[in-house]
């Protein structure tokens, strides 16, 4: 269980909040969807759950932050990252080691992982993640998109309880996107563990978030499940957030008195209330 | 006119990049190249900048080789937007950014002094602002104009929306598309299906260092071969269009079944449901 209360936080250098009273309760085990403009607080969101606020950056921190019962403000780094695995936007500055089998290693071997089991996880998490075939690359003759799945294998590896990634397929091809998103969901099924994505790609975060969380000028201005966010497509739109262009169609369609069903979330739900209208 | 023939690139020797590239893009074309991650659409960019070049075969720009060109040569004919803005930029304000292209070509005056204040007009920047400083879509938005201030003929961008939101990517878009009807070729790599159909009029498919389809670009996303074979994920309205054509088949040659944008997929619909209750009405009549 994820636990944010009143939380508010001001960098150090800023003038003003990032983000201001947020309340968010997320069970174990959700698929949680966040996303907002550019500037709109969603990175601050998660140094807030991975507890790199308050420890790494300065500021002023207001309300509290409890993952799976522990306050991120009373304990060190070490014991919030054991819980939370994180994927950065930047996975350039995630990368410790050069060749990818090096950092899969890093941080199994840092984290205690008995020996016997090393070698079993790292192959899982690469076969998962369908890049066994770069194990002895460098990492600096990979593309974006390898880098960002190697990225997510060495936390995959870690088998954290909570997965916080922020936009952790920016620069993967549409295939890859999917098929992340579907081991994030698998990984959270078989694992019970609790995945907090940031994308821009709300698409995909509508096909599978439980919960999607829209926040706009550090605040959070919807928080539920996709259907009912996606009916507030006008005031989406105003904000910065474009709703995919199958929900666009049928919100339309309704507008034209044409379609009475809720908002469809991607295509196939799309097609479904189609063959209906046009059956 | 750019030209791959046969085109080969390993970067480790064990792991061949590009297996023989063959395409050849005119002046004032609009070409968006998709594939999978790894397929090679990145490594055929910086060939054409001449930031690589082949290890077999030939890259020619208006019939010269890039091999006998030297970069700055290069660097006239063909701007080049990185897929990562930080990569690229190099100063310590915006204006000294803007400026850094016509200095490094010597082409530092008055002339450029103009182009440079009016492209700091035209995007709203602060001339004094720390590049460094902006946040992600304003980098990548200062990275564009200091392309799209040299005004080079060619203009090869790699994934450039990636990252932005959905305000940022329309307003590098839209700078893109002026380029483009100012008479710019544009040639652009992009994993988002919609901003390729939305903007691009051909798409060039790569899939494990090829070419396998190379069509204008709603025949490629509407190609079920081709999207399986290079593993891509069409546009949702593309998608719909094609399923709903499969699903009730006599859609399929109506215009339901060749819409590809919202507007096109939305007349077709209103079109085909007033029609059909038209026809109840005069058969209830």
């Amino acid at each position: 269980m994820i636990e944010i209360s009143n939380f508010s936080f001001q960098y150090r250098e800023g003038a003003t909040p990032v983000v201001q009273g947020i309340d968010l309760a997320i069970p174990d085990g959700a698929f949680v969807g966040i996303t907002g403009a550019a500037g709109s607080g969603k990175s601050t969101l998660t140094y807030a759950l991975n507890g790199i606020i308050p420890h790494c950056y300065p500021g002023d921190f207001y309300g509290s932050v409890v993952v799976d019962g522990l306050d991120t403000c009373d304990v060190a780094l070490t014991d919030v990252s054991r819980l939370v695995g994180s994927v950065c936007q930047d996975v350039d500055s995630q990368f410790v080691t050069s060749v990818v089998e090096d950092e899969m290693l890093y941080g199994l071997e840092n984290f205690g992982v008995p020996r016997d089991e090393i070698e079993g996880r790292l192959e899982q998490a690469l076969d998962d993640m369908g890049i066994a075939d770069l194990r002895d690359r460098t990492i600096t003759s990979l593309s974006g998109g390898q880098k960002q799945k190697v990225a997510i294998a060495s936390i995959l590896a870690l088998n954290p309880r909570v997965l916080v990634l922020d936009e952790p397929t920016a620069e993967l091809d549409p295939a890859s996107s999917r098929s992340v998103f579907d081991l994030l969901a698998r990984y959270a099924r078989e694992h019970g563990a609790t995945v907090v994505v940031v994308e821009q790609k709300i698409a995909l975060l509508s096909q599978y978030a439980d919960m999607l969380v829209i926040v706009d000028e550090g605040r959070i201005r919807f928080a539920d499940a996709p259907a009912k966010v996606l009916e507030h497509s006008g005031e989406l739109e105003r904000i910065g957030v474009n709703c995919p262009r199958s929900t666009t169609l049928m919100n339309r369609l309704r507008a034209e008195g044409l379609y009475q069903g809720p908002s469809v979330r991607n295509v196939r739900e799309a097609r479904e209330a189609l063959e209906e209208v046009l059956a | 006119m750019i030209e791959f023939k046969d085109v080969h690139v390993s970067y480790e020797a064990s792991a061949p990049i590009l297996k023989g590239v063959n395409f050849a893009i005119r002046d004032g074309e609009f070409v968006a190249f998709v594939g999978t991650n790894g397929a090679g659409k990145s490594t055929t960019m910086r060939l054409m900048n001449g930031l690589l070049k082949p290890d077999a075969g030939q890259v020619l720009i208006d019939g010269v080789s890039t091999a006998e060109l030297r970069t700055s040569e290069l660097a006239r004919r063909v701007g080049f937007l990185f897929q990562n803005p930080d990569r690229q930029i190099c100063c310590t304000t915006v204006r000294e950014e803007l400026l850094f292209g016509f200095r490094a070509l010597g082409q530092a005056g008055a002339e450029a002094d103009a182009r440079v204040d009016a492209i700091i007009e035209e995007f709203g920047f602060d001339p004094d602002d720390d590049p460094f400083l902006l946040n992600r879509g304003a980098r990548q938005l200062l990275a564009l104009a200091s392309i799209v201030v040299l005004a080079p003929p060619v203009v090869v961008l790699d994934e450039p929306t990636t990252g932005l939101d959905y305000r940022e990517c329309e307003k590098v878009m839209a700078i893109i598309r002026r380029i483009h009807e100012q008479g710019a070729t544009v040639i652009m790599v992009c994993h988002d299906m919609e901003v390729v159909a939305d903007y691009a009029t051909r798409c060039i498919v790569m899939s494990d260092g090829r070419v396998v389809d190379d069509a204008p670009t709603f025949e490629v996303l509407r190609n079920r071969d081709t999207l399986e074979r290079a593993s891509l994920v069409p546009p949702q309205i593309v998608d719909l269009s094609l399923e709903l054509g499969r699903a009730i088949p006599r859609l399929a040659d109506a215009p339901v079944g060749s819409a590809n944008t919202v507007d096109e997929m939305l007349a077709a619909v209103v079109e085909e449901a007033r029609g059909a209750q038209d026809e109840e009405r005069s058969v209830s009549a």
